[in-house]
């Protein structure tokens, strides 16, 4: 079966990649900065898979899933903090929350 | 008898080491007994050494004692080295037996002062400062012993630290001795190179024909030597001496340290005699040192004051005797000197240990009745400083005199100074003997010892006299003074009466002969002149007795008050004025000025702007902690692209 | 024919993906993102199937888009979406920085790598019927690649316990302080 040479994907996940960087750059809300880490995720995910397939060796999809439980695990986090952010009644701002500044 | 020769020199040391280590762990008295007994057994140590040297001929006297090497530098060795001969046994005698006695008088002196312990170590740590340095091998030895003697006296002078005076007159003794001390090692740096050692006796013998060479090094060595004897120039700070306590002055001031300068110009006499003029110079120094310090004597009213100026005036003779090759008369003159002026302070010392510290002639005056011994003892050692036969001073005086008839047109000026000398001796001993322990007593005499028991011998306990007094109690005791205190002033009394007839030049000569194996004399005087000296002295010694007598004893004779002299003498011919006008006040000038305009914009002001800068940076870095997780995240993507641009580009 | 099928559904998924991937990152609400990121999983999952990576895909589906966007779901309605201004805030270089490095990210990625691989990206393996399936991913996870599979696990285990104790409610994480406190005091009374 052929199909779009990996060139093609490797372009779609590097796309992805900037998308993501964009939104969490720029985004103010907690909560869409998490979303925007995923789709940088993916985006590596997919690079992952299309070269995996490039070379015919499964390492890169065992690693595609490690990344995919890793950042299942980070979101679970993340999102418990911006609860206790929430129940605190601080602005979800990520502007706000800079308490560390130097 | 090397064996005893150490002993005798390590003996005060181990007091002194002794006394310190154990603190309060002794009472004041023990430590005051240690410290006497320490400085017996170093008498009874150079006694034995003495015996020892006696008996051998006088060509086999030198023995030197190596015990360590501590520099080695190529051919050129430094050790730890004593030299026992003729010369070093009759110093070490005296110091060891006059300060005996001296510090035996001080276990009476300094009876209940709170820090008893601290002045018997350090008058320890002086005998064995000065034992070095009679005993010195070599000149670095010596050195050390020079430097430890300028120690044990800032130490000393300074002893009652809470006064500024003494503090003050501590700091002027030592300053000006380390004048001397740089002289005298640019001198030794000379002898290095010229000599590569500095061992005696190799390092004072320096061949002829080394003109500029020799004169500098005796010049860098009488530096030293007027540094520490107090002569003209560098003699302002020993009258100031006298805040130390008087067994201080006794020892150091007059017996000993003051001594040294004399005896370093005996021991180096081969070096001295290379070099003529500075000889001459030496020689001059003394006689002009001998008329100044007699003529400042006469308007003191600080009884031991009066006494320190009569010292620095006795040096000038010793000085004089030096500087004309009279070596053996001149350490005779030291040997009789430290045995008068000791009692004389000593004495002093009684009479000021009864009236609470009072110093002040005037108000001391007509205490005599009152202490009939001490005023037998004073007398005593008064005509052996005026030089009446047959007291000791009589005999060493006279040939010091008799010395300079011997050596040309230079001499007979000499001469006639060293007899104005002693027309002046006699006229301001004379006057201190006659204001103190004559006539009436003074209310403050009358008030202090008479007061309730109006019986002499009998002094009440009283409290320490408030004006101008020093820390000092009065202490209740029969007779003139505790045993400590009069033991030693009578024992010094017979020593200045037959002290001097040990030699009787040109009868009888034993200490010429003693010391001749290591510095003959340059010139002997002959019998006539030894007659015709010895008479004019005496004469005009009675001379300058008598005319104190008409003016202090009788009153017919009104006290000459001519302004000018009166101001002159009393500013001490204005020597203090004019070294604080031509070194002090330049040095503080420039202290300030390098302090206004270096040390505080340069040097601290570099600091401080490095300091200053180093927070601006930090600020600014900081600046970049922004607290906001976007600018970090910024930070992260903008690192990743331009690594990655790095990464291929390696490749 | 079938190269043509299979180039149509890449340009539909991958269409698909960039655009959800953009509607992630511009929508205001967060509601509608997080919808737009399910479909941009599901996109992806219909890319990995085309390379052959069957059970990631089916992975993809059952985990991310399943689990992990239920969770954003349910939290994004606990705490209420707000509409406000997406691109607003930050210091002034901070939009023209974001666009300037994720511009040279994207440039870099393609041209580089591109560039330098060469020809070597278009020789694509030999593989067999049973790349991407279920019996070889787990086969490689648990000969070649345990530690990972290990530590994975470890990582969720951790995950959730941290869940746990940053979702424990208020007065509860409280009076367990409180009582933590009280026994540090009796340990350390005599």
């Amino acid at each position: 079966m052929r199909g779009p040479d990996v060139i093609w994907y490797l372009a779609v996940a590097a796309f992805l990649f900037a998308t993501g960087t964009l939104g969490v750059l720029l985004r103010r809300s907690p909560l869409i900065v998490l979303l925007s880490l995923e789709i940088m995720l993916n985006g590596a995910n997919l690079a992952l898979i299309a070269f995996s397939r490039l070379h015919g060796e499964s390492s890169g999809q065992i690693f595609a899933l490690a990344v995919m439980a890793v950042a299942a695990s980070e979101v679970v986090v993340g999102l418990g903090l911006i609860v206790a952010v929430a129940r605190k009644r601080l602005d979800l701002d990520v502007d706000k929350l800079s308490v560390l500044r130097g | 008898m090397i064996v005893a020769a150490w002993i005798c020199l390590v003996a005060p040391l181990a007091a002194a080491l002794l006394i310190t280590l154990l603190g309060t762990g002794i009472s004041r008295r023990a430590a005051a007994y240690v410290s006497t007994t320490s400085v017996l057994g170093s008498f009874a140590a150079a006694a034995v050494v003495f015996a020892k040297l006696w008996g051998e001929s006088p060509d086999a006297r030198s023995h030197p004692s190596t015990v360590w090497e501590w520099l080695t530098a190529g051919s050129f060795h430094v050790g730890l080295r004593i030299l026992v001969d003729p010369l070093s046994v009759f110093m070490m005698l005296i110091v060891s037996g006059v300060g005996f006695l001296i510090v035996a008088y001080s276990i009476g002196y300094m009876d209940g002062d709170k820090e008893e312990r601290r002045y018997f170590a350090y008058m320890a740590l002086f005998v064995f400062s000065m034992l070095l340095l009679v005993q010195a091998g070599n000149f670095v030895i010596l050195l050390a012993g020079w430097g430890l003697v300028g120690l044990s006296s800032y130490l000393l002078i300074g002893f009652w630290h809470d006064r500024p005076a003494a503090v003050a007159a501590a700091k002027k003794a030592f300053i000006m001795n380390a004048i001397g001390d740089a002289t005298m090692a640019l001198a030794f740096f000379l002898l290095i190179q010229h000599r590569n050692t500095l061992n005696f006796p190799p390092a004072l013998h320096v061949g002829p024909g080394h003109g500029w060479l020799v004169n500098l090094v005796a010049l860098g060595l009488l530096g030293g030597a007027v540094a520490k004897s107090a002569q003209i120039p560098l003699q302002t700070w020993l009258p100031d001496a006298m805040e130390g306590p008087t067994p201080v002055s006794a020892l150091i001031h007059a017996a000993t340290m003051v001594t040294a300068g004399v005896y370093l110009i005996v021991r180096c006499h081969s070096i001295f005699e290379q070099a003529p003029r500075v000889e001459e110079l030496a020689a001059g120094l003394g006689a002009g040192t001998l008329l100044v310090a007699g003529l400042i004597a006469l308007v003191q009213t600080d009884i031991k004051r009066v006494i320190a100026y009569s010292t620095m005036s006795q040096i000038g003779y010793m000085f004089l005797g030096a500087g004309l090759g009279a070596y053996a008369n001149a350490m005779f003159h030291l040997m009789t000197h430290a045995f008068f002026k000791a009692l004389l302070f000593l004495a002093a010392g009684v009479v000021i240990h009864a009236l609470a510290g009072e110093q002040d002639i005037r108000k001391l005056a007509g205490v005599g009745r009152l202490l009939p011994v001490t005023r037998i003892a004073f007398l005593i050692g008064s005509l052996a400083l005026v030089g009446m036969p047959p007291f000791a001073g009589f005999f060493s005086k006279d040939s010091i005199i008799a010395a300079e008839l011997a050596r040309g047109w230079y001499g007979y000026v000499l001469f006639a100074a060293a007899l104005g000398g002693t027309f002046l001796t006699g006229l301001y001993t004379w006057r201190l003997f006659l204001i103190v322990f004559t006539g009436e007593p003074s209310p403050f005499v009358r008030e202090h010892l008479m007061g309730r028991s109006h019986a002499y011998g009998q002094e009440g306990a009283h409290e320490a006299d408030a004006s101008g007094a020093h820390e000092h109690d009065v202490h209740e005791h029969r007779g003139e003074g505790p045993f400590w205190l009069m033991g030693p002033v009578l024992v010094l009394a017979v020593l200045s009466v037959v002290g001097g007839w040990i030699q009787f030049a040109p009868l009888w000569d034993p200490l010429s002969t003693w010391l001749e194996g290591i510095a003959p004399p340059l010139a002997t005087p002959s019998g006539t002149q030894e007659a015709v000296a010895s008479v004019l002295a005496v004469a005009l010694g009675l001379g300058g007795i008598g005319i104190a007598y008409l003016m202090y004893g009788s009153r017919k004779l009104a006290v000459p008050r001519i302004a000018w002299a009166q101001s002159l003498l009393e500013h001490k011919f204005y020597f203090d004025e004019a070294y604080d006008l031509a070194f002090y006040r330049p040095a503080v000038a420039l202290a300030r000025a390098l302090g206004r305009w270096i040390e505080g914009p340069i040097i601290g002001g570099s600091i401080k702007e490095l300091a200053a800068g180093f927070r601006e940076a930090g600020l600014g870095t900081g600046r970049l902690q922004t607290g906001l997780v976007r600018t970090y995240a910024l930070a992260i993507a903008a690192s990743l692209a331009v690594l990655t641009i790095v990464f291929v580009a390696v490749r | 024919m079938a190269n043509v099928l299979v180039w149509a559904v890449w340009v539909v998924a991958a269409f698909s993906c960039l655009a959800s991937g953009i509607a992630v990152v511009s929508f205001s609400n967060p509601f509608y993102s997080a919808l737009a990121l399910i479909g941009n999983l599901a996109s992806l999952a219909v890319l990995y199937l085309l390379l052959s990576a069957e059970f990631v895909a089916a992975g993809q589906v059952l985990v991310y888009a399943g689990a992990v966007m239920v969770m954003f779901l349910f939290v994004t309605a606990y705490l209420g979406g707000r509409a406000d201004a997406p691109w607003a805030g930050g210091p002034s270089w901070q939009q023209f920085g974001a666009v300037v490095a994720a511009g040279a990210i994207l440039v870099e990625v393609i041209v580089v790598i591109g560039l330098k691989a060469g020809g070597r990206l278009s020789h694509e393996a030999k593989i067999d019927a049973g790349f991407g399936s279920p019996h070889r991913i787990g086969r490689v996870f648990l000969t070649d690649h345990l530690l990972a599979f290990e530590i994975t696990s470890v990582v969720l285990l951790v995950a959730a316990i941290g869940a746990v104790i940053l979702g424990s409610h208020a007065h509860s994480q409280a009076a367990l302080a409180d009582e933590l406190s009280h026994r540090r005091e009796a340990d350390a009374r005599p």
